[in-house]
């Protein structure tokens, strides 16, 4: 019985060891427990200088609670702009518990592991490396179409592909053109989010008042980080190779009724279209009635319609010709072309001269009434 | 009725003489004077086309196919009104300076026979008047609120040469068949307001002739004119 009570006993102290050396167990075990479960890095990519923030998620997997003294994160290259967290909290069995850094990227391009430290009250530590990609890469801007040559007044229109070769969306993207006298039309243009390797194309008009650049500036966030891509475009003033150019060609000026006509035949030797062309006759002279003016209406390339104009003309030999036309967007053209008049030999310069039978009649009539008259008085 | 016509033009003595015997009456004159308004209203209306240019630009196509119908109606009361009633009356005033006698209706009679003549002249005008007018050239008007271009219109039509021809003419024809007229006239007068003849003569000539002076003198030497006869 004796030795019955003492292993009794003995096992009783067994238990209560086990039991006081389980709760006693090593703190890195503790440590075990607390994992990391997410990272968020924004922007996903940095430019060199931007300002980013990092977002760590951790989970506490254990049964325990477990408290933390400390929560940094640190790199000899990235600069961390935010405190640490100093403060001894405890994250619960199964809770989570987020820290966010903020982190400013003044490094050359590259790839950066930044380290998150965690710090636990009673004993350990946890150690995780943050990857931060650092980019320079900027928006593209590629003109797509564009006029060989500008003309002042007149609207052209311009295309462009604004293109994100980065491997992280960017965001309120604003398309923005700055020129002296361009009136550009719209004035900007709003994309958005530009997600990487997506391109947006956008056409849009300037009507230049002069020869000036075109500053095509794309404005877009990195995070919160404004960032700016510019593309420049001469605005030289000349004359299209496509544009519609009416010829005219079989010119007959006559005078005649008191004023002059010309016909002829108005040619479209263009590439383009030549709409609502007119011809009225430009210095050295007056448009009169009928044809003031001649409507032509529309010419495609190739195509030629006859003309009529008449007018005055004094002390000249030589008359412009104007022809008057839009292209398709409706920008107004002229084109001059100087016409050698005859002079007015009309019938003012050959008078047509008494006919015979009307001086017959004249003088047959005043012998008949002179004798007629000398009748009547003998007979009286 | 009958060799009325030899008589008034070959022997106007013997025909007023006659005519004084019988009462009086405006019938066969105021057909006459008729017969001249209609010719003169058609000289007038064909007169008109050369200003169609003009009335086109002041007014538009549908006043210048008016203003034709117008200028006839025009030419023809102007015809009754000028050559009858006016040259009578002055006929009659003057020839009160000789103490004339006769009713106003005679004197008014005679001077519708009297112009017979002027309405021979009238159509060998009108004829004239086509032969010369697709000759004449109407300047054309570019702006008729343009007082420099209205100028400028009247000065090249007024140059025009068969213009200022036809007008010349015009006035040579009026000028011989009136002298015809103031012949009958002279016969006329004398028996309608019991005139001598030299009296007579005095009465007619001197508005025919200052009229006359004034038809060769506008024609040759002045602003050249167009209107029927």
């Amino acid at each position: 019985m004796k030795n019955g009570s003492i292993l009794g006993l003995f096992a009783l102290v067994a238990c209560f060891l086990l039991i006081s050396f389980a709760a006693a167990q090593d703190p890195g075990d503790s440590a075990a427990q607390i994992t990391v479960s997410s990272v968020d890095v924004n922007p996903g990519v940095f430019f060199e200088g931007d300002t980013g923030i990092i977002t760590i998620d951790v989970v506490n997997n254990g049964p325990e609670s477990v408290a933390i003294r400390r929560a940094t994160i640190y790199d000899s290259d990235i600069s961390v702009l935010s405190s640490s967290y100093d403060t001894t909290t405890t994250v619960g069995a199964g809770n989570s518990m987020q820290f966010t850094f903020t982190v400013k990227a003044d490094v050359p391009p590259g790839i950066y592991y930044p380290s998150f430290s965690l710090d636990f009250r009673d004993a350990g530590y946890l150690r995780y490396p943050v990857q931060i990609r650092v980019e320079n890469d900027p928006l593209e801007i590629s003109v797509v179409d564009k006029p060989d040559t500008y003309s002042a007044g007149r609207k052209d229109q311009i295309d462009i592909m604004v293109g994100n070769p980065r491997d992280n969306p960017v965001g309120s993207v604003i398309v923005n053109f700055r020129g002296k006298s361009i009136d550009p039309a719209p004035s900007s243009y709003f994309i958005g989010t530009l997600n990487p390797d997506q391109a947006q194309k956008i056409s849009f008009n300037i009507t230049p008042g002069e020869q000036t650049s075109l500053d095509i500036i794309v404005d877009y966030k990195n995070g919160v980080n404004p960032h700016t891509s510019l593309v420049t475009l001469p605005v030289r003033f000349g004359e299209s190779k496509k544009q519609a150019e009416p010829i005219l060609s079989n010119i007959i000026v006559e005078y005649g009724d008191g004023k002059y006509t010309l016909t002829g035949d108005v040619t479209n030797a263009g590439l383009e279209v030549a709409n609502s062309v007119v011809l009225s006759v430009g210095d050295g002279a007056e448009p009169v009635n009928p044809y003031r003016e001649y409507v032509v209406g529309s010419l495609q390339p190739d195509d030629f319609a006859s003309f009529e104009i008449t007018f005055l003309a004094e002390n000249t030999t030589q008359v412009q010709v104007l022809v008057n036309y839009r292209d398709i967007d409706g920008n107004p053209s002229m084109r001059t072309t100087p016409v050698v008049i005859p002079p007015k030999t009309s019938a003012k310069e050959k008078s047509p001269g008494v006919a015979t039978p009307v001086i017959a009649v004249i003088l047959i009539s005043a012998a008949l009434i002179g004798g007629a008259i000398w009748y009547s008085w003998k007979k009286r | 009725m009958k060799g009325m016509l030899p008589s008034l033009l070959l022997r106007p003595d013997t025909f007023f003489s006659e005519r004084t015997k019988e009462p009086e009456s405006l019938k066969i004159p105021g057909i006459i004077v008729i017969i001249g308004a209609i010719v003169a209203a058609a000289a007038s209306y064909l007169n008109s086309g050369i200003y169609e240019g003009l009335i086109t630009a002041a007014a538009g196509e549908g006043m210048a196919s008016m203003l034709g119908i117008l200028y006839a109606v025009l030419g023809f009361f102007a015809f009754i009104i000028i050559w009858w009633v006016v040259f009578a009356g002055i006929f009659y005033l003057l020839s009160m300076a000789f103490a004339g006698s006769g009713t106003f209706k005679r004197t008014l009679e005679f001077a519708g026979y009297g112009l017979v003549p002027v309405i021979i002249g009238s159509v060998i005008s009108l004829l004239v008047l086509l032969y010369y007018l697709p000759m004449i050239e109407v300047p054309v008007i570019s702006n008729i609120q343009d007082p420099a271009a209205i100028q400028r219109f009247m000065s090249e039509f007024l140059e025009d040469p068969a213009f200022r021809e036809f007008t010349q003419i015009y006035a040579i024809i009026s000028a011989i068949f009136l002298a015809w007229s103031a012949n009958l006239w002279i016969f006329g007068i004398k028996h309608a307001r019991t005139l001598s003849f030299r009296n007579a003569i005095i009465v007619v000539l001197v508005p025919v002739v200052i009229f006359m002076i004034y038809t060769l003198y506008m024609a040759f030497i002045g602003t050249p004119f167009s209107g029927g006869l």
